[in-house]
């Protein structure tokens, strides 16, 4: 097992490093600078600002010194905000992004297994196909339309719910997360349905019918643990998904999270606040897949690490 | 998570898909609106880009069966040219996809032994980088450009076809025909050509139609962010992206668009539900 | 798996769904607005359109951070809310030589910075050789170079600082000497790049001239306005408190403003509708008739000092020749724009000058004439448009911008029969290439940064950084350098107006209309004064409740 994580995490070092690498020079090969205003500033002011930044010093030495800083954990000051260090933004930034992820992971998870095992006790019933495609409607609205859809609904016609913000005012976080949440959920339901479908077939399970346990025993000590396998090793991808897609959900209601930063920080071309977000969102990504990885490995049966 | 499939496309399969209403459904409404596209010229009296600004954003009518947006140009025609953009960003971002992913999976497959675990490798660095901000930020930076935005979806989304072809491909290698094949002095590439993919095209065209509505979504998602297509172009995200800015005032700007890009979305799921149903080879055991 | 299918329709889903969701939240939100709390305890709730950058008057440069720091700091100078006539603020008199190029300002001796310390003479010598040192950077630092030798100081060739042009002859006495008279300066004392900072503050957290200084963080801010900064979280919220050392403090009525930055115009209107905000930054285009049919009184119209307008490239032919970028000028229908696209009130603009700055207004306007501008073609040798090659129009990338360029793309077409391409940059590669004289056409907008025909005509001299068309005379340069000498008011509005005429005659601009101010602002929110420079001395501002 050790040994198992021990290689995964060596892998990681090339993967940030090629991450970290393809970005800086990317985002030094772009038109525009991070000093380019509408006022022209003046030749002597430019100079001066690449020589406090160190852009004026050849990119390799740039370079160099990045991978330094980084090594220590030291992301740079922001072109953008004087006053704060990349990473303080961070800080700042991530928890509220991850708290919006959590927060619509558990979301989807809660809906797409219950709608999944309503669904797959009864195959091919209206018990089946009700809750399916209740779920379904989430594919076929993307955040970008269902949030200000629930907007409109939710917060202006009925003025049940703020319509921005995020722990400025109860009830602000609800939307959010159900917008984000719903794609998730929809996937959700299909792999625990099939996982379950899967399981509920099998002798073990038979034979515990056979037994005369309730049903209810028989879905959650029996069948849930490897018909939720699926669903495991689909949230570590689908994390990276939903960073994305909290990109948007943070516009549409004024979330003060990483995602906003990032696209505005690309805007701006500040560099080192969009270098420190690729790099911390990749390393997460990474981290994520390891977890999903790992549960999946610890549920899984046939890997052996539990006695079943 | 990838399982075999029946491998080819058998009568079979057409048998079963037919069953299945609500995927012939989907498969109905993907080919009036692939149609529609294509014909787009011919069928509107109205142009994308003329502006009426006289008349400004106007209700359905019956000059205007959709409505007029904030420039007074006529909203199904921008639906319509807007599904050729969606469309065409789906489909030729998925065969970049599928054309990397087939050969890479096969090779991988074929292979085996170092060549195998090298290639799949350089698939698993691959699928942690953060392809998403990547593709925010090249559109960013390099602008928006249609060729940037295919190759960079494509880039996305052949690391999974690579995986599904590889874990055919093993399976298929296994079997008697390949060393037949083998025998009578057949290339591996040949091999390759003649039995391998053929015989992976199943889960191929199912990944496929899964594919095509996440690239429809990415490039509207994208679009939304003020990244996609550039105006006076339209596509369906972008069209949702105006009329979500209006949507109190001028509602049939959001409705339609996204009726559009819902119903597209529909039809491509349940397309491909029902096409893994129907090549499931576990169904035929119920 | 196996085959499905769905026996329910869409919408009945969805409304089983959400009615699902509302039962899980269960919760109502008849909670007090921030409007109708904001009344109770006096405390302002402003959107701020987007996270300023920093709130250092040395280092910054936008709309965004003025909002802020104009309640936290005070400059010599301040504003009359209504006439924006210069008033005496932490200077309580000044007096001007005849020649004017010498001020002696007398500071109050109650000006206190928020810690307590007097604001003395010493502490604007300081703040200005601070923002002059080159190291620090300082993108506004010119708004000073007026100042005698201040240009010198700043761009490196002078190092003692003692003889750039301003002194304390004692604690509450300031003498400032300038190189010409230079008429809006006490204008310039308003503006955030010539307000003081706390030198002992800067001092503990870094060196005069290092950007990033951390003063500025809300344990640290130490200012002499009328509040100060009490939190500043983020991307969420910026809250200030009055100010009790303030000199002023028994006249100020609010207790605390907060400021939102919501860079969704969308978002904005919906939390003004919502009873969150006081006042927008701004209002979406669509909107506008909304509230003029349904909410006239909440909806603010104003002009504002800034020009939108188009740059030609006057390197490149045919763009070279005069009387191509008159014709091309001169088929723009303004109005066209104005009433159908716009549509918020804008006035077409055929001058740069905003019309009747401090009583100035441009003696001539391009009109809009196709008429002559088909002449004009035909003398340019293309008649009907024939030969004309077919020009780019770059524009940074936004609806708006789009939606006029198009139009714009089509009067040319109708009224010249010439072809345009349009390109829409990011805004970043936009500026670049603007700045390198890289394009044909190019689209810009101008706001002036003090009240005075010169914060626009200055652009279009010689020496401006600003000035990207690549035209220049020497006979407008020296006309807008008699503006600067001339003896009285009239004079010198005479002078600009030659200088303006030259320009619109050349036509290196196509100037398109002058900006407006839209925004909404609740019916509770008194003392804030409609004026064109959007500038709202917070100390007069006060809330009445209307509500029960």
């Amino acid at each position: 097992m050790t040994l198992f994580l021990l290689k995964r995490i060596l892998q990681a070092i090339p993967v940030i490093l090629i991450v970290t690498t393809v970005t800086f020079f990317l985002v030094r090969a772009a038109p525009g600078g991070p000093f380019d205003t509408e006022r022209t500033v003046s030749e002597e002011v430019l100079n001066n600002l690449q020589s406090f930044y160190k852009l004026d010093q050849p990119v390799h030495i740039q370079y160099q010194d990045y991978l330094k800083n980084l090594f220590q954990g030291d992301l740079g000051p922001s072109f953008r905000y004087p006053n704060r260090t990349v990473n303080e933004i961070i800080a700042d930034g991530l928890p509220v992004t991850f708290e919006l992820g959590l927060y619509a992971i558990i979301f989807a998870v809660i809906l797409g297994v219950v709608a999944g095992i309503i669904a797959s006790l009864r195959p091919n019933t209206l018990q089946d196909h009700l809750p399916m495609s209740l779920t379904m409607i989430g594919i076929c609205l993307p955040s970008f339309l269902l949030g200000p859809l629930l907007v409109l609904a939710f917060g202006i016609q009925l003025e049940w719910l703020p319509v921005s913000g995020w722990g400025y005012s109860p009830g602000d976080k609800i939307l959010p997360v159900v917008t984000l949440g719903s794609a998730y959920a929809a996937y959700i339901a299909r792999l625990s349905r099939a996982g379950m479908l899967e399981v509920l077939g099998q002798d073990f399970i038979l034979t515990a019918r056979a037994k005369g346990l309730p049903q209810w025993r028989i879905v959650t000590v029996h069948a849930l643990r490897g018909g939720l396998l699926p669903v495991v090793s689909f949230l570590g991808p689908a994390t990276a998904g939903l960073l994305a897609g909290s990109f948007v959900v943070e516009t549409i209601f004024q979330i003060p999270g990483l995602g906003r930063f990032y696209v505005q920080a690309a805007f701006n071309r500040d560099y080192t606040m969009i270098l420190g977000t690729t790099i911390l969102f990749a390393g997460l990504i990474i981290t994520l897949n390891l977890l999903s990885d790992f549960v999946t490995a610890w549920l899984d049966p046939k890997q052996g690490f539990v006695k079943k | 998570m990838i399982r075999t499939y029946k491998s080819t496309l058998s009568g079979d399969t057409w048998v079963q898909l037919k069953k299945n209403k609500a995927a012939m459904l989907g498969l109905i409404i993907l080919i009036l609106m692939i149609v529609i596209a294509v014909f787009t010229p011919w069928l509107t009296p109205y142009s994308y880009e003329t502006q009426n600004l006289a008349l400004g954003a106007s209700p359905p009518s019956m000059a205007h069966w959709m409505g007029t947006d904030v420039l007074g140009r006529d909203l199904m025609t921008r639906i319509m040219y807007g599904s050729r953009v969606s469309l065409m960003v789906g489909f030729v971002a998925t065969i970049v996809a599928l054309c990397i992913g087939v050969l890479w999976g096969a090779l991988a497959g074929y292979l085996g032994g170092r060549a195998d675990m090298i290639m799949m490798r350089i698939v698993d660095i691959l699928y942690a980088l953060p392809f998403t901000i990547f593709i925010i930020l090249l559109m960013v930076i390099f602008g928006r450009s249609m060729l940037l935005m295919f190759a960079a979806i494509g880039a996305v989304e052949w690391l999974t076809m690579a995986r599904i072809v590889r874990a055919q491909v093993q399976s298929i290698k296994q079997q008697a025909f390949i060393e037949a094949a083998r025998t009578i002095g057949l290339s591996d590439l040949e091999i390759i050509r003649r039995h391998v993919i053929p015989n992976t095209l199943g889960p191929v065209i199912i990944y496929t139609t899964l594919t095509i509505p996440n690239v429809i979504l990415l490039e509207s998602f994208l679009s939304f962010l003020g990244l996609g297509i550039q105006p006076p172009n339209s596509s369906w995200g972008l069209l949702i992206s105006y009329g979500v800015e209006t949507m109190e005032e001028y509602p049939w700007l959001l409705i339609f668009p996204g009726i559009t890009l819902s119903l597209a979305l529909f039809s491509l799921n349940f397309l491909g539900d029902g096409l893994r149903d129907a090549m499931d080879p576990r169904i035929s055991k119920n | 798996m196996h085959q499905r299918v769905y026996h329910l329709k869409p919408c009945k889903t969805l409304t089983l769904l959400l009615s699902l969701l509302m039962a899980l939240s269960g919760c109502t939100n008849d909670h007090n607005t921030n409007v109708i709390t904001g009344a109770l305890t006096q405390t302002l709730h402003i959107g701020n359109g987007a996270e300023p950058q920093d709130l250092d008057p040395h280092i910054v440069t936008g709309v965004t951070e003025h909002r802020i720091i104009s309640a936290l700091l005070e400059g010599l100078v301040g504003k009359d809310p209504k006439t924006l006539k210069p008033i005496p603020a932490v200077a309580e008199s000044w007096h001007i030589s005849d020649d004017r190029t010498h001020y002696r300002f007398r500071l109050r001796k109650n000006a206190r910075w928020s810690n307590g310390d007097p604001v003395t003479a010493q502490d604007f010598v300081y703040s200005w050789k601070r923002i002059l040192s080159p190291g620090l950077g300082a993108e506004y630092a010119y708004q000073l170079y007026s100042v005698l030798n201040a240009e010198a100081y700043h761009k490196g060739r002078l190092q003692d600082f003692t003889q750039v042009g301003v002194t304390a002859v004692d604690d509450h006495t300031l003498d400032v000497t300038l190189t010409n008279p230079t008429p809006y300066f006490l204008a310039i004392l308003d503006h955030y790049s010539t307000y003081p900072v706390h030198r002992k503050t800067i001092e503990k957290f870094g060196s005069m001239d290092k950007r990033g200084n951390r003063w500025t963080k809300p344990e640290n801010y130490t200012g002499n306005g009328p509040f100060t900064l009490k939190s500043w979280a983020l991307n969420r919220i910026i809250k200030v408190e009055k100010n009790p050392t303030y000199w002023d403090a028994g006249n100020v009525k609010l207790n605390a403003i907060h400021f939102y930055p919501v860079e969704n115009a969308s978002t904005e209107e919906r939390m003004f509708r919502t009873g969150q905000l006081h006042i927008t930054s701004t209002l979406p285009a669509e909107k506008i008739a909304v509230y003029r049919q349904k909410n006239p009184d909440q909806l603010y119209i104003n002009p504002y000092f800034g020009t939108y307008y188009y740059l030609f490239n006057t390197r490149r032919p045919p763009l070279d020749d005069k009387r191509v970028r008159q014709a091309l000028a001169m088929s723009i229908d303004r109005n066209s724009i104005v009433t159908n696209i716009t549509k918020g009130g804008q006035r077409p603009a055929g001058a740069f000058t905003p019309p009747n700055t401090l009583g100035y207004t441009a003696p001539t306007q391009i009109p809009f004439d196709p008429v002559r501008a088909k002449a004009l073609f035909e003398e340019a040798g293309f008649p009907a448009g024939k030969n004309f090659p077919t020009l780019e129009l770059v524009y940074n990338t936004s609806e708006s911008h789009r939606k006029i360029a198009v139009a714009i793309q089509q009067m040319w077409k109708k009224h010249l029969n010439i072809n345009i391409n349009l390109t829409n940059q990011d805004w970043k590669v936009y500026l670049a290439r603007r700045k390198s004289g890289d394009y044909d056409i190019a689209r810009a907008g101008w706001i002036g940064d003090y009240l005075s025909p010169n914060a626009f005509l200055e652009i279009f001299t010689r020496d401006s950084g600003n000035n990207h068309t690549g035209w220049s005379d020497p006979e407008y340069d020296a006309r807008m350098q008699k503006s600067q000498r001339a003896s009285n008011t009239n004079k010198r509005m005479e002078w600009f107006g030659q200088a303006e005429q030259l320009l619109l005659e050349a036509a290196p601009i196509a100037p398109i209309y002058t900006y407006t101010n839209v925004y909404l602002r609740s019916a509770d929110v008194q003392g804030w004064h409609p004026n064109i420079l959007d500038h709202h001395p917070y100390k007069y501002v006060y809330l009445s409740g209307s509500h029960d």
